[in-house]
């Protein structure tokens, strides 16, 4: 017991003083592609840190000790919301110990909240699944819903830091702009998706197949969070030999020999997808994404 | 406007004008008739009435184009040359460009579905109960000494909320056959600057790791031996802690605690009787973390709990002193699907323990320090986001009886059916050297979870 507090007072003693230099605005995402648009519409202002780093399933971000280092130096932490995070956020504030940050805290910036959101449940059941509950959250994937996501992360870094309003504002419009002029590319490039039926792992493309007129024909699992059972396997490889279904996507946290099965089962291309900036070496910002993922399903769409 | 609304409009305004001309009391030809100018006198004002609906739809569509966005403007029609003997119509008056006032268009709207937003934002005054969990956990065990039994273990209500903007309060309430206890019921400060939180009431105390774990939420289906003996089961505590975490690159998180004692199980001392303030039981604890890859962590911790001599009720010192160290392998890409646990516990309790019995020949109690040690070490895998195949160890001594040694190996198969939903098979093989004792143990573990669920930091 003596030797525990010994110690606590030597690390006391070893913490490192505070400097008093001009600081940062220290900024947590949970994931890669919030903190690309923070960079952006923060610019030199903030140092920016991000939970995931792309490759992972962002309803399963292992909990690391370091991760409630990094929050309790929070000014901010900025989410994609939705309760797409749930698995590991809520727990690592808690453990932050930050009042800053606290769900509904000023220092909380749900990026969801300029966002029409699609499959809101009718009524909540986990026999629904139980990872989207208020909707599917997986907003990233749309590029102009990731434009309100900017303006989200704009509006909320104001409101923390309002003598630094105007140059989040400004810097969050160039990048709006630079986003609008990637979307018109976007939908030329995304022309020959156009009506093509589409099975992923996980539903988390709804948004991109409406932004680019594909069409969700259904998930290998079952629902959200819950793993195919053989029944349902069989049944959708059915009803993708009916429907003509031409592409499966495998979001590349998920397993490849389910996915594999179905693609060859049907004689569907399978596609291997980022699901956030970082999945692959080549998505390394938030346009480079949407520019993968694009290219990919093209590819797979044109027979290339 | 969608601008085939337009092509509906002008469709419903001609079929209304032709029904209205079919409609129309031409005079009949037996009671009247007619004349020529008569007859160009009705034409004229049939064509005259034309061009007016003619107009009137031009002027429409031209409203349509202009509400609908992104429609490319409509070249205008070439003019129509006038029949002859009928002067041409005057050309229509442009319609002025029309401006839209987004701020006034948004307010209209907002002010449409007003009643809506007001509908569904209404308060209850059940809106600010808390939420609400309930966990069913239920065993089927055979052993070859105990035979068979259906056991329900528990069923426990969990409820939490936040208290105010300076504290949250959460309480545990369980239901088992021997009756229904407040597990927990405790009160966690979230405002506090510096890294700390103070939490009090009755909780479980921050000594070690598997101590804190509820029985539903171990990885196993029972707590491992040296917990129950010299913990006492789940590390149950009324009193106070006080955590920090300490303002470091690297994770160290310190917890200091005063309890009457530790442990649900722990008869040595009662709730109940009052002491003195320097006869409580104190706890510190220290636990810090290290990634060695994107994947793999360890996890470290040292707890000791002290307990001096409680003097009303007859005990002398006590110290547990429990070394945790728990690695984690999560490859970041497939968390869900692979990895796996393998956490490991070491306690020693050193404690003054009450000797041979006293007898009228030699009426004082003679007490001795005792040192016994116990310890568990288990590894789980994750095969994929349902089977968790893991092997337990335990051994553990008996602090009465330091000769007397007990080891258990216990393998075991967890299958997910959801991430609410547990179905555990386990096999433990039990040996004690002195008295010699043997024992093949079967358990089926069903366990659910209905309602609010909370993934917590101390169960990752």
């Amino acid at each position: 017991m003596r030797r525990l507090l010994l110690v606590l007072l030597a690390i006391v003693a070893l913490l490192p003083a505070d400097a008093g230099a001009a600081k940062k605005i220290q900024v947590v995402t949970t994931i890669p592609d919030l903190a690309d648009m923070t960079r952006k519409v923060a610019g030199d202002l903030a140092d920016v840190s991000s939970i995931a780093t792309g490759v992972e399933d962002i309803h399963a971000v292992p909990m690391k000790p370091k991760f409630a280092v990094l929050l309790n130096r929070a000014d901010v932490v900025i989410l994609m919301g939705l309760e797409a995070e749930h698995a590991f956020l809520p727990a690592l504030l808690d453990a932050s110990r930050n009042p800053k940050i606290r769900r509904d805290a000023p220092g909380y910036i749900d990026t969801s909240v300029y966002v029409p959101v699609l499959e809101v449940p009718s009524r909540l059941d986990r026999s629904l699944g139980d990872q989207h509950p208020m909707g599917n959250p997986h907003i990233n994937l749309d590029p102009v819903r990731g434009k309100s996501m900017v303006r989200a992360i704009a509006d909320g870094l104001a409101r923390n830091f309002p003598e630094h309003a105007s140059t989040f504002q400004k810097n969050a419009a160039a990048y709006t702009k630079e986003l609008d002029a990637a979307i018109a590319r976007w939908q030329q490039e995304a022309a020959p998706l156009k009506g093509k039926k589409l099975v992923s792992y996980h539903p988390d493309l709804i948004y991109f197949v409406e932004r680019f007129g594909l069409e969700a024909f259904g998930t290998i699992e079952m629902r959200p969070g819950i793993d195919p059972t053989p029944s349902h396997v069989a049944d959708l490889i059915e009803r993708m030999r009916q429907a003509k279904v031409e592409i499966v996507v495998r979001e590349r946290h998920y397993p490849a020999g389910l996915a594999e099965t179905v693609a060859k089962a049907t004689g569907a291309k399978l596609v291997e997808l980022p699901a956030m900036v970082g999945g692959v070496p080549e998505a390394d910002n938030y346009i480079a994404f949407i520019d993968y993922n694009i290219r990919a399903l093209v590819k797979a769409a044109t027979g290339g | 406007m969608h601008p085939s609304a337009a092509v509906w409009i002008r469709r419903i305004i001609a079929s209304a004008l032709g029904i209205l001309l079919a409609a129309a009391p031409f005079p009949a030809p037996a009671q009247q008739a007619p004349g020529d100018a008569q007859l160009r006198q009705e034409l004229d004002a049939v064509k005259e009435q034309l061009r007016r609906v003619e107009q009137q739809m031009r002027q429409q569509e031209e409203l349509i184009r202009r509400l609908s966005p992104g429609t490319p403007p409509v070249a205008a029609p070439p003019a129509t040359p006038g029949a002859p003997g009928v002067a041409a119509p005057p050309r229509p008056a442009p319609v002025p460009p029309m401006t839209v006032d987004v701020e006034e268009l948004r307010r209209m709207i907002l002010a449409d579905i007003q009643p809506q937003l007001t509908a569904a934002n209404k308060t209850f005054a059940s809106q600010f109960n808390p939420a609400i969990g309930f966990i069913v956990d239920t065993v089927f065990s055979h052993s070859r000494e105990n035979k068979s039994n259906f056991e329900f273990r528990s069923g426990e209500i969990g409820i939490s909320a936040s208290v105010d903007p300076f504290a949250r309060a959460y309480a545990i309430i369980n239901g088992t056959p021997d009756g229904v206890e407040v597990e927990e019921a405790a009160i966690v400060t979230t405002a506090l600057p510096w890294g700390f939180t103070v939490k009090g009431g009755r909780f479980f105390a921050e000594f070690g790791r598997l101590s804190t774990f509820h029985d539903h939420d171990l990885p196993f289906v029972n707590r491992p031996l040296v917990l129950d003996r010299f913990i006492g089961g789940e590390s149950q505590a009324d009193g106070v802690e006080v955590n920090w975490l300490a303002p470091t690159p690297q994770y160290l998180a310190f917890t200091v605690g005063a309890y009457n004692k530790i442990g649900a199980a722990n008869d040595r001392v009662d709730n109940r009787i009052p002491r003195d303030i320097s006869e409580f039981t104190f706890l510190g604890r220290l636990h810090t973390a290290f990634s060695l890859t994107d994947s793999l962590g360890i996890d470290v911790g040292l707890s000791d709990a002290y307990t001096p001599e409680v003097r009303n009720v007859g005990l002398k010192p006590r110290n547990v002193f429990g070394a945790d160290f728990t690695v984690r392998y999560a490859p970041l890409s497939q968390a869900a699907y692979r990895g796996f646990v393998w956490g490991s516990e070491f306690l020693v309790n050193h404690e003054t323990r009450p000797g041979i019995t006293p007898t009228e020949d030699s009426p004082d109690q003679i007490f001795r320090v005792r040192d016994a040690f116990g310890g568990y070490s288990y590894f789980e895998a994750r095969l994929t986001r349902r089977y968790y195949p893991g092997v337990l160890f335990e051994y553990v001594q008996d602090i009465d009886r330091p000769a007397s040694r007990t080891w258990a190996l216990s393998p075991y198969f967890t299958i997910w059916a959801s991430e609410f939903q547990r179905l555990r098979l386990q096999y433990t093989r039990l040996e004690t050297n002195s008295p010699k004792q043997t024992d093949d143990q079967f358990f089926l573990q069903w366990t659910i979870i209905m309602g609010s669920h909370a993934h917590s930091f101390r169960d990752r």
